[in-house]
């Protein structure tokens, strides 16, 4: 596309940020002088794409070796796609606005189950065929990781390899055999047998699934000599890993617009519906000198006056107080600020309180997830209502006006008695603040409850349960909304079909991708976009292929049921998750790895903190 | 650099100066920031070769030139900084900004056309402000002065914050009083001058 060409369509749409390219740190490299051309595509809009971390990473990661050049993709929004399709342009990279058909390499990172249509729309607007097996040629390579991966089965055939688990090793072990390949002339069979020897890559072509009279999975064999199971990849040493020293920072608002640090990998909690808290064992920390010296870098490097600490509990880094006051010696001075998410402040020094007071001017957040004690021993939610109230009773004597919960709805056993709980906790709350003589004078308190639908995901122990129908969670919304009788709490709660269909895909088989890709033909993209979402169209998709969702969302799986993911071992053994299960049903809670090893299965690494004194 | 708007832009400043590491000087208060001012805005899809803005430094003894320097270290390709010096003049003795229009195409009939339209006594045409407000304005004695060299346009508009006049507004008037098949061109701000048509300083 020559420059007027791309001006011209840029200067016919929304927000033309997202697509010029030219950034402050994004890579411009000669592409007769590398050997690999990777288009990184994110299948979502530049501004989410852009705020994620594992994109970053491996953006830099790929072009700190001159041999490869990865640019970025993001999915065009509906204007833009509008125009390529009538003017003929087909998908480019920001960088160098070459056509993504023309790369060595597309590689996807599946973060959201709704993002699959996007996925395939992108491939469409490359002019690449959507299909594994109707791309005959070498190149391009299309692969894909990210967290949805650990059940990938919905999209296995439309991808070549999928690299389970954490990047920065595999994904260029693939490369230089890619290299390899390229270089001696080799078929894109023989290419995908070799790659499938590499730990932690996943060649679905290679697996040949069976199917029950009952429609449940009978088998799933590997051929051609790839491994029977395949396990996901991590890295041992976090300290010794690579990290950008540079992010690329967008002229346009994006979601994250930051710094982001990460501080360490996995979660020590052990909740029994969070797929991220089991498929990120085991809790690999980076050390206080680490993070300072790489936060300090990227801030030199970006102009960023903003650092957030990344991590899935940030309170569960075991220095933490050590490392604040670490960074605290030189973001004071140079007016950086830090956000610190879910951070417990509980057991802080009264120094460290003083110094970080002025910093922490976000809200009050809690995320309860389910409203009886009962219901939160099902779930292995260490949060207690008395914990809750302290620190709102401290909040609001500090000055406080606004709280905020989360919750989910749906949770196995739970009963209209635990959705008023939910309720009732937020009347405890609105109480509390007017019982309280020191309450700021003159305001009043507002409690906003948000309320997620409960989705059932593989790797974690509610696997095997149904998720509850879409009349069903409709219901419960409805009595929820009923129980609450003051305008302090405002209630905010999701789309129930949206829940639906994450639920049907995220637990969903092989048989499922021509369903994924009918719906695509029928338009359907942005799913995760309330205004795009058109679940009709999706159960059209569902009917034109014979198949019937509720199979997949609905339905009760027995212990013994062979799962489309079984063959992907993620170290965190079926058993363990049969024996939470159980667990969870008599609302016994387990204790989380620092206390004490449950023995799940991931200190086969013999790294993390599987091996910390307890 | 052309797709930034205004708003991005401040960010973008503000980012640079502190990649740059230049002492400059910000805002006191709650929410501290980088206080910097752009003369004239430039819309978003303009070019723009002579853009002025000020900021103040904390340091006055600070080398105006490694300034510049490193500035320009930390800039992407497509926008360098070239003079950085004590303010000449106050930002409101800005007056004009010439503006090059380059059209894809332009036939005789078209440039006919165009001329005949600039060459009016009025033209009036609504505008939004600021705040939403749309409000009647006569475009024609904003236009200082028009020039046509092959496919190109030269207009001398109105700048400055009091009284500015875009182009693309002279070219939504054009168009929708003429009815002529629009034609893609792109808009590059070449100059802002004073009163006196003296390159602004
Ligand atoms: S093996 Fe034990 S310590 Fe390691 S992740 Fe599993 S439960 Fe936690």
């Amino acid at each position: 596309m020559d420059n007027n060409e791309f001006e011209k369509l840029l200067l016919s749409v929304q927000k033309p940020g997202r697509y010029s390219g030219g950034e402050i740190n994004s890579v411009i490299k000669d592409k007769t002088a590398v050997d690999v051309r990777f288009a990184f595509c994110f299948p979502d809009i530049y501004e989410i794409g852009m705020s994620h971390l594992g994109m970053k990473i491996l953006y830099s990661q790929f072009n700190s070796r001159d041999d490869i050049w990865c640019e970025r993709v993001f999915a065009p929004w509906v204007d833009l796609e509008a125009l390529m399709r009538e003017r003929g342009i087909p998908l480019f990279a920001l960088e160098s606005r070459d056509p993504v058909k023309d790369f060595d390499i597309i590689g996807f990172t599946l973060q959201y189950e709704m993002s699959y249509t996007n996925m395939l729309n992108m491939l469409d607007l490359a002019g690449v065929p959507p299909r594994s097996k109707d791309r005959t040629d070498f190149t391009p390579l299309v692969v894909a990781g990210g967290p949805c991966v650990c059940n990938p089965e919905p999209i296995a055939e439309f991808v070549d390899i999928f690299f389970l688990g954490e990047g920065e090793e595999v994904d260029l072990e693939l490369i230089d055999l890619y290299k390899k390949f390229k270089k001696s002339g080799g078929s894109k069979a023989e290419f995908l047998r070799e790659a499938a020897k590499i730990e932690g890559v996943y060649v679905p072509s290679l697996y040949e699934t069976e199917y029950n009279q009952d429609g449940t999975l009978k088998s799933v064999t590997a051929q051609n000599g790839a491994p029977a199971t395949v396990k996901k990849r991590i890295i041992k040493d976090l300290d010794k890993l690579y990290y950008p020293e540079k992010f690329v920072v967008p002229f346009i608002d994006i979601v994250h617009d930051r710094v982001v640090q990460e501080i360490f990998r996995g979660c020590i909690r052990g909740c029994r519906f969070c797929q991220a808290g089991y498929i990120y064992r085991p809790v690999r920390e980076k050390s206080v000198d680490t993070v300072n010296r790489q936060a300090k870098c990227l801030c030199e490097n970006t102009g960023y006056d903003e650092i957030s600490l990344s991590s899935l509990s940030t309170s569960d880094y075991r220095e933490i107080e050590p490392l604040l006051n670490k960074l605290l010696e030189w973001t004071t001075e140079k007016r950086v600020s830090l956000s610190l998410p879910s951070l417990r402040i509980d057991n802080f020094s009264d120094e460290l309180l003083e110094k970080i007071k002025h910093i922490r001017k976000s809200g009050l957040t809690f995320a309860p997830e389910a409203g009886t004690q009962r219901l939160r021993d099902v779930i292995n939610k260490n949060v207690t209502e008395e914990e809750i109230l302290r620190t709102c009773k401290t909040a609001f004597a500090g000055g406080y006006t606004a709280v905020k919960l989360y919750f989910m709805l749906g949770l196995p056993t739970e009963t209209d008695e635990d959705l008023k709980g939910i309720a009732d906790l937020g009347q405890k709350i609105v109480d509390l603040y007017y019982a309280l003589p020191e309450r700021p004078k003159g305001k009043s308190v507002s409690v906003s409850i948000s309320v997620s639908t409960f989705v059932p995901k593989p790797f974690t122990p509610f696997q095997f349960e149904p998720q509850i129908t879409v009349d069903e969670i409709r219901r419960r919304q409805e009595y929820l909304k009923s129980q609450i009788t003051t305008k302090k709490i405002s209630l905010s709660y999701h789309d129930s079909a949206t829940g639906f269909l994450e639920g049907v895909l995220a637990r969903g088989d092989r048989r499922l991708c021509d369903v994924v890709e009918a719906a695509y033909k029928k338009g359907c993209r942005f799913d995760s976009w309330t205004e795009h979402f058109d679940l009709e169209k999706w159960l059209e998709a569902f009917e034109d292929c014979k198949i019937d969702p509720a199979f997949y969302a609905n339905r009760t799986r027995d212990f013994e049921e062979v799962l489309p993911w079984d063959h992907l071992d993620y170290t965190v053994s079926k058993d363990f998750f049969i024996e939470e299960n159980k667990k969870a049903k008599s609302a016994k809670t387990s204790p989380n790895c620092r206390e004490k090893c449950s023995a799940c299965g991931a200190a086969c690494y013999g790294e993390g903190v599987c091996f910390e004194k307890r | 650099m052309k797709f930034v708007s205004h708003l991005d832009m401040n960010r973008f400043m503000s980012r640079l100066v502190s990649r740059a590491g230049i002492p400059v000087w910000y805002t006191e208060g709650f929410n501290r920031h980088f206080y910097m001012n752009f003369a004239v805005p430039l819309s978003l899809g303009f070019e723009g070769l002579y853009e002025v803005m000020d900021f103040k430094l904390t340091d006055d003894d600070y080398s105006l030139s490694e300034c510049l320097e490193r500035m320009n270290k930390v800039c992407p390709p497509d926008i360098e900084f070239f003079k950085i010096g004590e303010p000449k003049e106050s930002m409101k003795e800005i007056a004009f900004a010439e503006y090059r229009l380059r059209f894809e195409a332009l036939s005789d009939e078209f440039a006919e056309r165009l001329t005949g339209f600039l060459s009016q006594k009025s033209v009036i045409c609504e505008k939004t402000g600021k705040k939403g407000r749309v409000k009647e304005i006569d475009i024609i004695p904003k236009i200082k002065s028009f020039s046509f060299d092959g496919n190109e346009l030269t207009l001398i508009l109105n700048a400055g914050n009091e009284d500015t006049l875009n182009p693309n507004l002279v070219l939504t008037a054009f168009y929708a009083q003429t009815a002529a098949p629009p034609v893609f061109c792109t808009v590059t701000r070449t100059m802002l001058f004073n009163k006196k048509l003296k390159p602004f300083e």
